[in-house]
Order: structure tokens, then C-alpha cells, then sequence
């Protein structure tokens, strides 16, 4: 039983091992320059502005939150996909009755308007 | 064909759900959705009331639809019960919501999913299913708590329970995985059977039931599980406490009775000396002092009554502690009891609600004061509810309280003190339900105070008159709604 995993330990131990010691590495071998630039707070390539505290958009979550909804859609379609023959008919309809209350959902989201970006 | 019926409840609320978010997608604001969220739970009650009548053979139903949803009638009356708390909270939010402006589409939208979540968690026979019903259920209710966007209360309400609820969930989930890897099983009388060859690890097993138990413990809040219960109930809009002390406490008591009995009702699990009776009605008297000592000291009606929820938490698991025992007894006066215990409830909440307009609530004792001499008419069904959660004959509350108490009492042994702890902490509750009436009646508001005025709405008058009726029904004539509860208390035990 334990030696049928023993791969998978090794195998972390040596993912542990490498990722620790290039950190130890890095910061005890490479040279440490601090320039004005370096010390400033990094963001995305431009200059900071405004508060650290900033308040997202609820927009952002709400395009996050579709997207999972869509996202596990695909999760369930590739499976059936691939099973399609076997499943036969009532996977087809089991398929159809997940899409349409999808599309109810897909309905609903977009007559509230959840697809607009500006409001 | 006619097996089909057994599931119809289930399809009527996922396919009105859907419907209601349509009507409220295309024409909002338009269409009366709270008549037509009732309308569909009352429908879908009905069709498990004439599934329940007209006994048809469930072996018609395909194999793999039974392997997940249970088919028998403990399902049925669990059926009725929370689509009866779903209709009466749908009733109650068509008052209050519109009321006190809140009135939204999503929120019956989101009743109706939970009331299905509900069920579904009530029928489950599968882990699987249990956790999809005990998600479906709490997500739409953790949004109806925080439906008041603008409320501090409300928000602190809901973001305490989704946390804790949460926890609470990854815990019974730990549990339900322990319990799968000691006996290989998802299916609840799989892993039954397999604890009763003895074919499982039992320190891993005791170690899932406790899990699964806190679990569940949460959702019925039960000391010490309960921390979120005053919070939750005072912060959320008053029709959702509503719905969460009815369905959402119905759909918990019925998986820990399908857990405990058809899982874990082996020998050396349902043993008073190894197994779980002696850990629930641990629970059980927690809850019922815990429940009843800080009702007392409460100032908010709101707030009281959360604690009276979690007391009766603790008198319903005095008679699930039993069930190791007196079977059948012991499940029927817990089905009787969360059915007297839905009417109570409804005829409590929706009759705090009439009692105040926008602006003028009605939640504190204070608020009561004289309201009784007032305005009568909309304070008798306060009265009535207040005496049945107190189980004063003859209402519902009464003979639910009788048949846990004798139920105990018939397996004797240490039960006998549960069942004194029982009598004596209903006493000490007496105090805060007459006090209601006290203040009602007896009271007159402070000078100057802002007097709590009733608001007018067919919808919460209907649901009182409709509760009302059968919390003196079910007090007055018991016998056919507890033949109803042997009835289903059987089928869940063969």
C-alpha cells in the first residue's frame, strides 16, 4: 500500500526541494542592486494612483460568477459528449433539460441587463 | 405512469422557479409573483398530499432515479410540510415585502429554489444528493437574509451564517467522505448495511457520525451549534425567518433522521452506551436550557423567538435521541412535531409582521405594548401562536410537546431526566411567550414612544387565517394528521 505511492512522495518531496532551494538560491547567490524604481509598489507596468483600499466594480465579480455558470456547462458537455452513443436518448433529453434551464438562466442574466459592461 | 406522482412536487417547484424567473426577466414589476410562488408550492403540496392518499407502487420508477431521491412516505409528508412553510413565507413576503418597499422579483425566485433545495435534501438517500439539497437550499437562503441591501443587521446576519455555514458544511462534507472511505458506500442503506455486518473501521466510523452530527446539528441550530441563530433571524426580513425556522429546521430533521436511522442504525451506532442517543440528547439539553434561559433576558420579540427556535431545536431531539429505541413512536411525534411546529411558527412571525407598517415595525416587547386593546383583531393570531409554542392546549403545540414527552418517557432509564429537563425548560419559557401576551394586553406604551400601527394586506391575512386554522385543528382533533406522521414513520423504517 505505501509502496505503491512512494513515487508520489518522492515526486513531492523533489518539487518541495526545487522550488525551496532556487529561492534560497536566488537570494543568497544573486546580486542585489535596490534602485529608486525597484523600491516602488508594482502594478501592472504603470504607475500607482489612488488609495491601496480600492472598491471594485461589482461588475467584475458578476462577470466572474457568469462566466463559472458557462464554464461548468462545458465540464458537463465534453463527458456527454464523448459518451453520446452510449447514453443514448435519455442522455440527449437529460442534455436538453440541463441547456434549457441554462438558457433560462442565459434569458434571464441578459434581460437584467448582466451582459452590460456600461450602465 | 401514475408512479411519477411520487416525484411531481419536485419537478412542479424547479419548473415554477423557472417560469418566475422568466415572468420577472420580461415583465417586471407586472405580475403578482408572490400569488404565483404560493400558488405553485401549495400545488406542489397538494400532489404529495394525493401521492400520500392514493398509495401508488413506487417500483414503477426507474432504478437510478431511486438510488438518489427516496420515493416512500416520509418523503411525501416532508414534501408537504415545506412546501406548507414555503406557501405561508411566500404569503407573509407578499405583505411585508411590499410593505416596506423591498418588493423584488428575485426574492420569490429564490424561495421557491430553496424550498426545492429543501426537499430534495429531505429525500435524499445519497450523499451525493444531500449535499446538492443542503447547497441548493442554503445559497438561496443566505441571499434572502442579506436581502435588505441597505440594513447593517441584515448583512451582519448573513455574512455570520454563510461563514459559519460554510464551516459547517466542510464539516458534515469531511464526515460524509470519512464514512464513504470506511464503508465504500455513498448511498445511505449501503453504508447501513455494511455497519451492520461490521465491516467498517468503528473509531473511523464514530469519528464520521460525530462530524456528520455537528453538521447537521448546525443547520436545526442546536447548541453549541447555534451561535448564528439570534443574528441571522433578527437581521433577515421577517418572511425569511420565517421560512428558515419552518423549512429549512424541517429539511435538517429530516436527513439527520434518515442519516441517523437508515445509515447509522446499527447495533453499535444506535446504542445508548457506543452510538449516537446519548451524544443527541446531549444536544437536546443544551439546547432546551440554552434556548429557554436566554429567551428570558431578550428585549426584541424577533430575537425571542430565535431562541425559542433553538429550544425547540432541543425538544424535537429528545424524540430523534429516541428513535434508537421506539421507532416508530419516536419518528412520528418528530414529524408531527415540525408539522405543529411550521403552523406555530407561520401564525408567530406572519402576526408579528401585521402588527406594524413601514416605519412603524413592531419588533420589541415595547413595541407591543397595548397593541392588543388597540387594534385586537390583528393581535389574536399572536396570541394563539405564542400558546402553541408554548404547547397550551388545545392547539397544535400541545399534543407535538405530548407525544415527544411520552415517547420518552416509554423508554425510560435516563430518558426520564431528559423528559424532566424537557417539562422544566418549557416552564421557564412560558415566561417570555406570556409576556408577549402580557404586553399585549396589559400594557400600555411609554409616553411619547412611536406606537407600532398593523399594516393591511390580503396576502399575511390569508396566511394567519389559513395557519391559524390548522394550529386549532391540529390541537383540537390530532388524530388524523398523526396517523398521517405513523403512516410515513413507518415507511421510513422498512
Amino acid at each position: 500500500m505505501f509502496w505503491e505511492y512512494l513515487p508520489v512522495f518522492v515526486m513531492l518531496l523533489v518539487a518541495v526541494l526545487v522550488a525551496v532551494g532556487l529561492f534560497v538560491l536566488t537570494s543568497s547567490v544573486g546580486p542585489k542592486k535596490m534602485t529608486p524604481e525597484k523600491a516602488i509598489p508594482y502594478e501592472g507596468g504603470s504607475e500607482t494612483t489612488g488609495a491601496e483600499g480600492l472598491r471594485l466594480s461589482v461588475k467584475f465579480f458578476l462577470t466572474a460568477i457568469l462566466f463559472v455558470v458557462f464554464d461548468i456547462e462545458a465540464v458537463f458537455l465534453y463527458p456527454w459528449a464523448g459518451l453520446f452513443s452510449r447514453l443514448g436518448w435519455i442522455g440527449l433529453v437529460e442534455m436538453l433539460v440541463f441547456l434549457s434551464v441554462l438558457g433560462v438562466t442565459l434569458a434571464y442574466a441578459w434581460k437584467k441587463g448582466a451582459f452590460e459592461w456600461e450602465k | 405512469m401514475n408512479a411519477w406522482l411520487l416525484v411531481a412536487p419536485l419537478g412542479v417547484l424547479a419548473f415554477a422557479g423557472l417560469g418566475i424567473m422568466l415572468i420577472d426577466a420580461f415583465s417586471p414589476g407586472r405580475a403578482e409573483l408572490a400569488g404565483v410562488t404560493t400558488t405553485a408550492l401549495l400545488m406542489a403540496g397538494l400532489i404529495s398530499v394525493v401521492a400520500l392518499l392514493s398509495g401508488v407502487d413506487p417500483g414503477e420508477l426507474p432504478r437510478s432515479l431511486r438510488a438518489f431521491i427516496a420515493v416512500d412516505h416520509a418523503g411525501l409528508y416532508f414534501d408537504v410540510v415545506i412546501c406548507a412553510g414555503a406557501a405561508l413565507s411566500a404569503l407573509l413576503a407578499g405583505g411585508y415585502l411590499k410593505e416596506h418597499h423591498l418588493e423584488r422579483g428575485e426574492y420569490y425566485v429564490l424561495l421557491i429554489f430553496s424550498a426545492l433545495g429543501a426537499m430534495i435534501l429531505a429525500r435524499a438517500v445519497d450523499l451525493i444528493t444531500l449535499f446538492i439539497g443542503l447547497e441548493t437550499m442554503s445559497l438561496g437562503v443566505y441571499c434572502m437574509i442579506a436581502y435588505r441591501r441597505t440594513s447593517i443587521r441584515a448583512t451582519e446576519g448573513a455574512l455570520k451564517y454563510f461563514l459559519l455555514g460554510s464551516f459547517a458544511a466542510a464539516i458534515l462534507l469531511f464526515g460524509t467522505a470519512l464514512i464513504y472511505g470506511a464503508t465504500g458506500h455513498t448511498d445511505l442503506a449501503g453504508i447501513g448495511n455494511v455497519l451492520a455486518a461490521g465491516g467498517a473501521d468503528a473509531r473511523l466510523v464514530l469519528l464520521a457520525l460525530a462530524l456528520i452530527v455537528v453538521g447537521l446539528a448546525f443547520k436545526v441550530s442546536a447548541v453549541p451549534f447555534h451561535m448564528w441563530t439570534p443574528d441571522a433571524y433578527e437581521g433577515a426580513p421577517t418572511p425569511t425567518t420565517t421560512f428558515m425556522a419552518v423549512a429549512v429546521k424541517t429539511a435538517g430533521f429530516a436527513i439527520m433522521l434518515r442519516m441517523l436511522i437508515t445509515a447509522f442504525g446499527d447495533p453499535l451506532s444506535a446504542s445508548p452506551e457506543t452510538g449516537w442517543p446519548p451524544l443527541i440528547a446531549g444536544i437536546a439539553i443544551l439546547s432546551m436550557i440554552y434556548g429557554n434561559v436566554a429567551g428570558l433576558a431578550q428585549t426584541s420579540v424577533k430575537r425571542m423567538l430565535a431562541y425559542s427556535s433553538i429550544a425547540h431545536a432541543g425538544y424535537i431531539l429528545v424524540a430523534v435521541a429516541v428513535s434508537y429505541a421506539a421507532r416508530e413512536q419516536a419518528i412520528a411525534s418528530v414529524l408531527y412535531y415540525l408539522l405543529a411546529y411550521t403552523v406555530s411558527n407561520v401564525l408567530a412571525f406572519g402576526s408579528l409582521i401585521l402588527l406594524g407598517s413601514r416605519g412603524k415595525e413592531a419588533v420589541t416587547y415595547e413595541d407591543l405594548a397595548g397593541a392588543g386593546r388597540r387594534h385586537p383583531l390583528a393581535a389574536l393570531p399572536l396570541v394563539i401562536g405564542v400558546l402553541s409554542l408554548m404547547g397550551f392546549p388545545p392547539t397544535a403545540g400541545f399534543f407535538a410537546k405530548y407525544y415527544v414527552l411520552t415517547t420518552a418517557l416509554s423508554i425510560g432509564g435516563g430518558m426520564v431526566w431528559v423528559a424532566i429537563i424537557l417539562v422544566l425548560s418549557s416552564a421557564l419559557g412560558a415566561y417570555y411567550y406570556l409576556k408577549v401576551i402580557v404586553f399585549l394586553f396589559m400594557k400600555e406604551p411609554q409616553a411619547g414612544a412611536p406606537k407600532a400601527v398593523p399594516m393591511r394586506s390580503g396576502y399575511v391575512a390569508f396566511a394567519l387565517v389559513l395557519a391559524g386554522y390548522f394550529v386549532i385543528k391540529m390541537g383540537v382533533t390530532p388524530e388524523p394528521y398523526l396517523r398521517m406522521a405513523v403512516d410515513a414513520a413507518q415507511s421510513f423504517i422498512s
